[in-house]
């Protein structure tokens, strides 16, 4: 009820495609929007090669001879209970270099990465070999990561070059393979619908089937050259699925060839730091895009100028019974969302506003009824006693500095908690409800994840600082 | 009452009374007059005063003058002697010059002569009944009670919201006061139920009026504290109501009547505490101002923003400290970070 106000779409759940075996074909969602995991269907068997495009002859032969090339060099990924010997989760992967060093997603390892002694990594190929896997190195915002096979002279695929440069062509045929739901290897046709364009993070939009079991798998063009790797998929979409571009994968990929492997002990540190600095050019990002002001009755408020951001209206003046307040409120949230683990996701930022004015509720009525959304901490996720500390809050009446546009005083609460396994970064969140009316108020939020604590008040000093009153 | 008039012939000494006192409160039960000595008391029922208690001596005990003429009680060599007062050894012989209480087996006796002076007559208590009192507090309650649920009305108004709470108390109210009327009614004979009633509607009437100015102060002063600490004030004033129930039924042990509410408020304030941090451990929720009033309430002046975010990055001290402290009483994080 509380949370009503900042609603969010419904049904925006974004699943990445890795199976968890323990809860068989359920999938995470990806994306912090409300939509609940349950949202996700529960897949009837899908057929390995979705029959919504018949395949012409010419094509159905090129993705034989696509996957009769590339199939030695695709891997299953699979995260083993080191007590049990069995998998807990299973993705794909594929191999990038004769010496064995294969690319996966970070998700489908970040059971292993931050518990490497409860867990322990192991591939299968398509030929029925298995054995251990190295972690060698990780990309927690573009989420890829670089693993070892021992071997030589082992076959693996190459990068399009124009997927690179960014410069693959809208409309191209791409094949995406993988193990979906571990029922074996498969090849699925697909476009590639260029970059999405509400997405922080660089992500391809590849209208394909795409299945849990098959994250970390290349998509690769005709010529068997990799565009992309599988990430994730729309719950509420068809065939509506994403790629880590090959530039990012690429990048990665040289990187690890250099640098030193990933040391296992300190994998939290590493995650922490690349965090620390992903914030700052998200938040700095966030900063230079500025903001642009929303009239809400006579009160301005602040909206975020970036285009990642997916906003949403709501109103309650259709309700029945009709509501003794009318509230309308906007809802602002950046497609931004990182994933750490199965329960920590981080990297979103959140900017509600919400006008109430009383229709026939007296003051000490129309109070009560705002104190509904000023209450609680605000945060964007729900709390995890594993994965943070407990919130801290300091609210009191705020009054505008001298200097600022003009402004009403304001009932304010700042809440921010700590991540256990991170140093550096909060969750931060600041709701504030305008005080100079009596039967109309402004409540304004802005929530933040993975924020640093200096980026965190000074976008929050300048979020307080662009509510004014309107002109 | 017990009394029994035995006939006597006028004489020059004053008349004795020999009184058997009830075990609990030491109110009379049997008053037994004489005119001369000597006087005996014991089982048997040759004695002047015959005891049914099976610990009394079949001739216990001897009341004669002694050489100055005073009353002078004597053992009659019983196995459970005889106790003077609250002594704890036994005492063969005692002069009564001060209305000494006598103890033999399980009975006590009292012995006064005629002479004995009684406290000067104590006024009636004509003011006014308890209850009208009583019924003007309860009617404050119930106003602030129904006031409280108006404002905060925020949909469509329904009289079930209002009634329903208000049957509850009503209930509560009646059920507390017939509790202790039937109480008192044991110890002492009466209900004393106008005065109950009071006790209970103006303990009732004081924390309706603490709780809604504690929630208007927390709000003008910005004073969180105040409204979230309305619980112990409840139990301050269940407290102090227990105790005044505990004095209407009679005045006698203060101190440890008001030991056992003092108890009563530490339990509920404790438990209570515990709970509100063990929910918040478990689910993370921070103390809030949980009700907003109109601005106009506003007493304080607003924080400066550079103030209030100064205060707001205070915080972050104590988050990096809890951040290296365990769960709470969760699962310890694993150990890589300690290698």
């Amino acid at each position: 009820m509380r949370a009503s106000a900042f609603a969010r779409s419904a049904g925006r759940g974004i699943a990445l495609v890795f199976g968890a075996l323990v809860a068989s074909a359920t999938v995470s969602a990806q994306s912090g929007s409300p939509a609940p995991p349950a949202a996700q269907p529960i897949q009837a068997p899908v057929p390995p090669e979705p029959p919504l495009m018949p395949p012409t002859p010419n094509v159905s032969a090129a993705a034989e001879s696509i996957y009769a090339v590339a199939r030695p060099g695709l891997l299953q990924i699979r995260t083993l209970v080191e007590a049990a010997g069995r998998q807990s989760s299973i993705g794909s992967g594929f191999l990038v270099s004769a010496d064995g060093l294969a690319v996966t997603n970070y998700h489908v390892v970040s059971q292993y990465a931050l518990e490497p002694k409860t867990y322990r990594l192991e591939f299968a190929r398509p030929d029925g070999s298995q054995g251990p896997l190295k972690l060698i190195a990780i990309d927690v915002a573009n989420d890829v990561a670089i693993v070892k096979v021992d071997g030589t002279d082992l076959p693996h695929l190459e990068f399009d070059p124009a997927a690179l440069e960014d410069k693959s062509p809208r409309g191209e045929r791409l094949y995406a393979m993988g193990n979906p739901l571990d029922l074996g290897f498969t090849i699925v046709e697909g476009t590639y619908n260029g970059f999405v364009e509400k997405s922080y993070n660089a992500r391809v939009h590849f209208t394909g089937a795409i299945n849990p079991g098959m994250s970390g798998g290349p998509a690769v063009t005709a010529a068997g050259k990799v565009a992309g790797i599988n990430v994730a998929k729309r719950l509420d979409g068809e065939l509506v699925s994403f790629l880590v571009p090959a530039s990012k994968v690429s990048a990665l990929f040289e990187r690890a060839k250099t640098e030193p492997p990933l040391d296992l002990g300190h994998v939290r540190d590493e995650i922490d730091r690349q965090l620390v600095t992903w914030q700052g050019a998200f938040y700095h990002a966030l900063g230079e895009q500025g903001f642009k002001a929303a009239t809400l009755g006579p009160y301005e408020a602040p909206e975020s100028a970036a285009p990642w951001f997916n906003c949403w209206a709501r109103t309650n003046a259709d309700q029945t019974p009709k509501p003794r307040a009318q509230l309308d409120s906007t809802s602002c949230s950046s497609q931004s969302s990182l994933y750490i683990a199965e329960d920590i996701e981080t990297g979103r930022a959140e900017l509600s506003h919400a006008y109430v004015r009383s229709v026939d509720l007296n003051p000490f009525q129309f109070a009560a009824f705002v104190s509904q959304y000023y209450g609680g901490a605000g945060m964007i996720r729900s709390w995890s006693r594993k994965r943070l500390t407990q919130p801290e809050c300091h609210e009191d009446f705020v009054q505008r500095d001298d200097g600022g546009k003009a402004g009403p005083v304001m009932r304010t609460v700042w809440c921010a908690r700590a991540y256990r396994d991170f140093a550096g970064i909060y969750d931060v969140a600041i709701t504030t409800v305008t005080q100079d009316r009596d039967k109309e108020a402004l409540v304004s939020r802005l929530a933040m994840q993975g924020v640093s604590y200096e980026n965190a008040v000074t976008l929050a000093q300048r979020f307080l600082g662009e509510l004014a009153w309107a002109k | 009452m017990g009394e029994v008039m035995i006939p006597t012939t006028p004489l020059a000494e004053p008349a004795i009374w020999i009184e058997v006192l009830s075990r609990l409160h030491h109110d009379v039960a049997a008053r037994y007059r004489f005119i001369d000595v000597p006087i005996t008391v014991g089982r048997a029922y040759d004695n002047d005063v015959i005891v049914d208690d099976p610990h009394v001596a079949a001739h216990h005990l001897r009341i004669t003058r002694g050489e100055n003429g005073a009353l002078v009680a004597e053992d009659l060599g019983s196995l459970n002697g005889l106790y003077v007062d609250r002594a704890r050894k036994p005492t063969k012989e005692v002069t009564l010059d001060a209305g000494h209480e006598l103890s033999i087996g399980a009975t006590v006796l009292r012995v006064r002569t005629a002479a004995h002076e009684v406290p000067a007559e104590t006024p009636m208590l004509r003011g006014l009944p308890y209850w009208p009192s009583a019924v003007l507090c309860i009617a404050g309650v119930f106003a602030l009670a129904a006031l409280d649920l108006w404002l905060s009305e925020t949909n469509e108004p329904k009289a079930i919201r209002y009634f329903t709470p208000l049957l509850i108390l009503t209930v509560a109210v009646v059920v507390w006061t017939t509790g202790w009327s039937v109480l008192t009614r044991v110890f002492t004979g009466r209900p004393r139920f106008g005065l109950h009633f009071l006790i209970v509607a103006a303990g009732l009437l004081g924390y309706s009026v603490y709780s809604q100015l504690a929630e208007i102060g927390a709000f003008a002063l910005s004073w969180t504290a105040l409204a979230n600490s309305s619980y112990v004030f409840a139990w301050l004033f269940l407290g102090g109501i227990v105790f005044a129930h505990l004095l209407a039924v009679n005045r006698a042990r203060r101190p440890l009547k008001l030991v056992i509410a003092l108890i009563l408020v530490a339990a509920g304030v404790a438990m209570q505490t515990l709970k509100q941090s063990e929910y918040r451990s478990t689910y993370g929720q921070p103390a809030l101002l949980s009700r907003l009033e109109p601005p106009a309430l506003r007493l304080v002046s607003p924080q400066r923003e550079q103030a209030f975010f100064t205060d707001a990055e205070a915080l972050r001290a104590k988050l990096d400290k809890a951040r290296t402290e365990e769960p709470a009483g969760g699962e310890p994080q694993s150990e890589e970070d300690d290698e």
